[in-house]
């Protein structure tokens, strides 16, 4: 567009200042809400998925066909442990670790709870999980043979159990007999997932190996990716480097865990439901006034185009001139959104409730939006691309101008 | 009166004088009053049955425990089963429906596998009118008695232990000695509940055969009382917590069910806060169309002042003019709202991310819940604001200068 | 060459039920280099007429040629870009766009010609100055006066070069010293340049400076009077 006809549509927008102040009113308000709550469902989102995936899952696992759905002691991953350390040297990554499972029954003197129990190699867990770093009594394990375990703070709370006392797991092993050990607790973990915190128990590998008779067999090997935007490449690689004949398979977090990428998905919609509105409500208030603005000059694009100039090239004003209210919109909201996040960022959010709720999805009780240029962006370039279609219609309108019937319009 | 027709037939007239403008405004307010009302009765489906759900699963309205129980939910936190003044108020009108359980952590296994469960020692017949278990029984029996010697389990759990109806298993849990209490069920009831964490995490016998297995005399884990809603709990709970006296904890659902009852208050909240920024966001396009009325009418507000009216009827005819958009607008909107939340009133699917809704606490079926209270917090919010963002183009031109309004070209 | 050849104009405006003549048979030729008045009571026809010859209007029927070629029968951009290139308008009221400097309005033309800015740039000074403007193009509409502002008109009518210059009562709005000072330089523009102009008018003072007057009643040419300019 050349100089000219950029500098008239700029006018041309504050010859009525209060009409446009007004619509671009409408853009920043929209946009200031759409960069914060796109911001703090990012941040929301990252750290749910962090949260969950380090403490739980994991970004990858490798696990026999079945397990996933069925978790029975006897869909293995035959080898565990070699497989593990194999996956390590070929990937360089010390960020892989294998784990075995079952459900036993826990017993101290004077309680007995039914819970999970994870083996883990304490050398490699530590890479992999959260939950290492998160024991705030006594240390993790660390013997890949001590008949040692690390329990939740609840659980701990529960069996009435302390440091150095002694424990009975009873469970089946993988041929289904009886499986019974007695260990001391060296840590107690506590990592405000209320789940984890009451139901869940790690014991070293080889000693879990040796309880339940999993003749060197565990049930996942866990990879951990440098970002979660590798974690396809790198589950490519993980399955090139299977052995073959084992039938074992990869699966992604998101099909670890499909309530996880499944509730953000929910969460997305019913959110964009409420973006949409507000775009929408803008687009009306940009067609409002453009139409306006096109209406009252009737007279003015009548005489321009007895000039010679087509209703294209006017049309194309109007659409500039909703572009320039756009990104004046946009660069406010994004000053002032970006401000608000920024300072959220640095402070938390919160309000009366969300403790509760965070809980849930493994969130604390403040939130700290993300601040990040899609966050930022995102909206308002939806709601400056709305404004420039919603002018479409009165820009269009022009083609039906005629030029002497508009000179004769009342000004 | 007469000034006050007049002042509405001017700001009717006026109205549609520009159409166009007009049409597009009040197609803003119809789709904000649409999208305020179907929003919020989307959300409010979503926790009513969120909360319906968690009530029917186990809660109950009002439950008494052990003062421990919940903090260490044993064998060892129990308490004597209702007597003396605590029966008489269960007897109140108040209650809809009351029972008691025995309700441990213990092991299930089946020959082919084991898993942590729940297991609750119920009331058959008592139990029915509060939770969902003897309505969700899809195959086999429910329990018929304390005394029933069967376990009615979940399909979910039936499936991982690969056993069925009929079948055997084993439940083991801690008695008050502390020693393991193992003892050999028949499956006879299998239960499908919305919520598959259910169906995984919890298995039903008879009360008495509990106590019996866990020795534990005639004593309970909790009393559950249901009332006749629960969104007002208050005075049920009240009532409750003084017959039950200071030996026992009572507790109203949403205190027991942190996250549900955080759900719902949060949610009241949500609704304002939604209604308002969408109004707000309505709110610049309706003053930006009444600056414009005012503005193309300088000349004429100038003559009607001139001729006598009086500022107040030039403020009174701008704000009608604006109320009377709103009012269009909103009768439009919500009927298009209930128009379109009526059909979906049989649930929509949602199953594509049913295990998100699940994560939530949600099922995958969605019901709106449309309540006259919502309806007329929405229209009143938007009337009242709509009035007050009025005020202001309004007051302008009420205070304009007759001859210079005129003589302005 | 004619400049101007009309055959058989005719419109007829539909007013609810009334009908209203515009332009009735109308049959004129006008040379290159002319400097024409139409005169004509208001209603005459006069601004029908040259809206049919700027090409802004289509006539019911009858033919219309410019230098030579048809006109009534082209397309509306094509007259679109007929006007931008080779007529000039100048209206009643100044019509100027209000948001734009005097230099701008002048260029604005010639942008949308496509005329780059060091061109444009010398035009606008050039024709600022032929038109006495000179250092006042950073004004805007409102702050020069009716006389600046038909001057400002002007030259952004001329300043394309155009062959013909159509202006409607272009001195309606002015004073009798400055309509003749902006009739002088419509005469200097003609003698100048050359340029074909047509003047609808019902004020003497414009027509003591015509080579020639059509008087028009009704929508019919009633008069074709050549004279010595005085
Ligand atoms: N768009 C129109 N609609 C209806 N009548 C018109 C229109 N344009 C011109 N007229 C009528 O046509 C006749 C000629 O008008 P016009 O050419 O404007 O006359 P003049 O310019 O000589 O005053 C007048 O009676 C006028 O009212
Ligand atoms: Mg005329």
């Amino acid at each position: 567009m050349s100089n000219i006809t950029f500098r008239l549509a700029w006018r041309n927008l504050w010859r009525r200042k209060r009409r446009t102040w007004l619509t671009v009113g409408a853009m920043v308000f929209s946009n200031i809400i759409l960069v914060f709550l796109i911001s703090m469902q990012l941040g929301m989102y990252a750290m749910m998925i962090e949260n969950t995936l380090r403490a739980q899952t994991g970004h990858l696992q490798v696990q026999a066909p079945g397990y996933k759905d069925d978790l029975k002691m006897r869909q293995v991953v035959p080898d565990v442990i070699d497989l593990a350390a194999k996956l390590r040297s070929e990937i360089g990554s010390d960020e892989i670790a294998a784990r075995a499972s079952a459900f036993a029954l826990v017993s101290s003197e004077e309680r007995s709870y039914g819970l999970q129990i994870s083996g883990v190699e304490p050398e490699f867990e530590t890479r992999v999980s959260s939950l290492p770093g998160l024991v705030t009594e006594g240390r993790f394990l660390e013997d890949a043979m001590a008949e040692e375990i690390v329990i939740g703070s609840v659980l701990a709370r529960n069996l009435r159990t302390g440091l150095g006392d002694e424990l009975t797991i009873i469970g089946s092993g993988r041929d289904g007999s009886f499986a019974a050990a007695v260990v001391t607790v060296v840590g107690v973990f506590e990592s405000g997932m209320p789940d984890m915190d009451r139901g869940f128990a790690e014991v070293p590998l080889g000693f879990f190996q040796d309880t339940f008779y999993m003749e060197g067999a565990g049930h996942s090997v866990v990879v951990m990716a440098p970002t979660l935007i590798q974690v396809g490449a790198l589950g490519g690689r993980v399955e090139s480097l299977l052995p073959a004949g084992e039938g074992l398979v990869v699966h992604n977090w998101d099909v670890l865990l499909p309530g996880l990428k499944q509730a953000i998905q929910a969460d997305f919609v019913s959110a964009w439901f409420m973006y949409g509105i507000l775009i929408i409500l803008v687009a009306f208030s940009v067609l409002n006034t453009q139409l306006m603005s096109v209406l009252e000059r009737t007279k003015e694009f009548g005489i321009t185009m007895s000039l010679g100039v087509t209703p294209g090239r006017l049309g194309r004003l109007v659409l500039l001139e909703s572009g320039l209210m756009g990104s004046l919109g946009l660069l406010l909201g994004i000053v002032f959104g970006g401000a608000l996040v920024a300072w959220l960022g640095h402070t938390g959010f919160t309000y009366p409730g969300l403790e509760e709720m965070a809980g849930q999805f493994n969130l604390p009780g403040r939130i700290y939006p993300q601040f990040s240029a899609i966050g930022l962006l995102m909206g308002p370039m939806i709601v400056l691309l709305a404004s420039v279609t919603a002018s479409i219609y009165p820009a269009v309108r022009l083609h039906w101008l005629e030029p002497v019937a508009a000179m004769r319009a009342a000004e | 009166m007469n000034q006050f027709k007049m002042i509405l037939r001017l700001a009717w007239r006026n109205l549609w004088r520009n159409h166009r403008r007009t049409l597009i405004m009040i197609a803003a307010i119809v789709i904000g009053a649409w999208s305020m009302i179907f929003m919020t009765a989307l959300m409010r489906g979503m926790v009513d049955d969120m909360v319906a759900d968690g009530i029917s699963v186990l809660p109950g309205h009002v439950q008494i425990h052990h003062p421990d129980y919940r903090d260490d939910p044993t064998i060892a936190n129990v308490i004597a089963p209702p007597s003396g003044e605590l029966l008489e108020a269960l007897g109140g009108a108040e209650v809809v429906a009351w029972a008691t359980r025995v309700r441990v952590p213990a092991v299930i296994s089946s020959e082919r596998d084991t898993r942590g469960v729940t297991l609750v020692g119920i009331e058959p017949l008592r139990e029915r009118d509060i939770s969902f278990v003897a309505g969700d029984v899809v195959e086999g029996e429910f329990l018929t008695s304390p005394d029933d010697r069967g376990l009615v389990i979940g399909r979910k759990l039936v499936e991982k232990l690969e056993t069925g109806l009929g079948k055997r298993v084993v439940v083991m849990s801690q008695d008050q000695e502390n020693e393991i209490a193992d003892r050999g069920f028949r499956i006879v009831g299998i239960f499908e509940s919305k919520l598959a964490q259910y169906e995984e995490g919890f298995v039903f016998a008879g009360e008495t055969v509990v106590q019996k297995l866990l020795g534990v005399g005639d004593q309970i884990s909790e009393v559950a009382i249901l009332g006749s809603d629960y969104r007002n709990v208050e005075t049920l709970f009240r009532s409750i917590e003084a017959a039950a006296g200071d030996g026992v904890e009572t507790l109203p659902w949403n205190e027991i069910d942190s996250y549900l009852g955080s759900m719902l208050a949060v949610m009241d909240g949500f609704v304002i806060v939604f209604i308002v920024v969408v109004f707000l966001a309505l709110s610049f396009g309706l003053v930006n169309t009444l600056v414009m009325a005012v503005f193309e009418r300088v000349r004429e507000i100038g003559l009607m002042l001139a001729l006598g009216m009086t500022p107040r009827s030039i403020l009174g005819q701008i704000v009608t003019e604006s109320v009377l958009l709103l009012i269009i607008g909103l009768v439009i909107g919500n009927v298009a709202a209930i128009a379109t939340i009526e059909p979906l009133k049989d649930g929509i699917d949602v199953s594509i991310v049913g295990e998100g809704m699940e994560m939530m606490g949600a099922s995958s079926v969605l019901y709106p819940a449309l309540y006259l209270k919502d309806i007329v917090m929405a229209n009143l919010i938007v009337i009242i604001l709509g009035f007050f963002a009025s005020l202001s183009p309004a007051w302008r031109a009420s205070k304009y200068d007759p001859i210079r309004a005129i003589t302005k070209v | 060459m004619k400049s101007v050849t009309c055959k058989q104009l005719c419109k007829t405006y539909h007013q609810g039920e009334v009908e209203v003549i515009g332009l009735d048979h109308v049959d004129l030729e006008i040379n290159e280099g002319g400097f024409v008045c139409l005169s004509a009571p208001s209603g005459g026809g006069k601004t029908t007429l040259l809206n049919a010859i700027g090409g802004l209007d289509t006539p019911d029927s009858g033919k219309i040629w410019l230098a030579g070629e048809r006109i009534d029968t082209l397309g509306k951009g094509e007259l679109a870009n007929m006007r931008l290139h080779r007529i000039g308008f100048v209206f009643q009221a100044y019509n100027l766009i209000p948001v734009l400097t005097a230099r701008e309005n002048i260029e604005f033309v010639m942008e949308v010609q496509g005329v780059p800015a060091d061109e444009r740039e010398k035009r606008s000074t050039a024709i600022l100055r032929e038109v006495g403007l000179e250092g006042l193009g950073d004004r805007r509409p409102a702050q020069m006066s009716g006389g600046q502002q038909q001057r400002v008109a002007v030259a952004r009518a001329i300043v394309s070069k155009p062959a013909l210059v159509l202006a409607d009562e272009p001195t309606a709005n002015l004073d009798s010293h400055t309509a003749e000072q902006l009739m002088e330089l419509f005469v200097e523009l003609n003698e100048h340049h050359g340029t074909t102009f047509v003047i609808a008018t019902h004020d003497q003072r414009v027509m003591r400076y015509a080579k020639r007057v059509i008087h028009m009643l009704d929508g019919k040419v009633v008069d074709d009077e050549r004279r010595d300019v005085a």
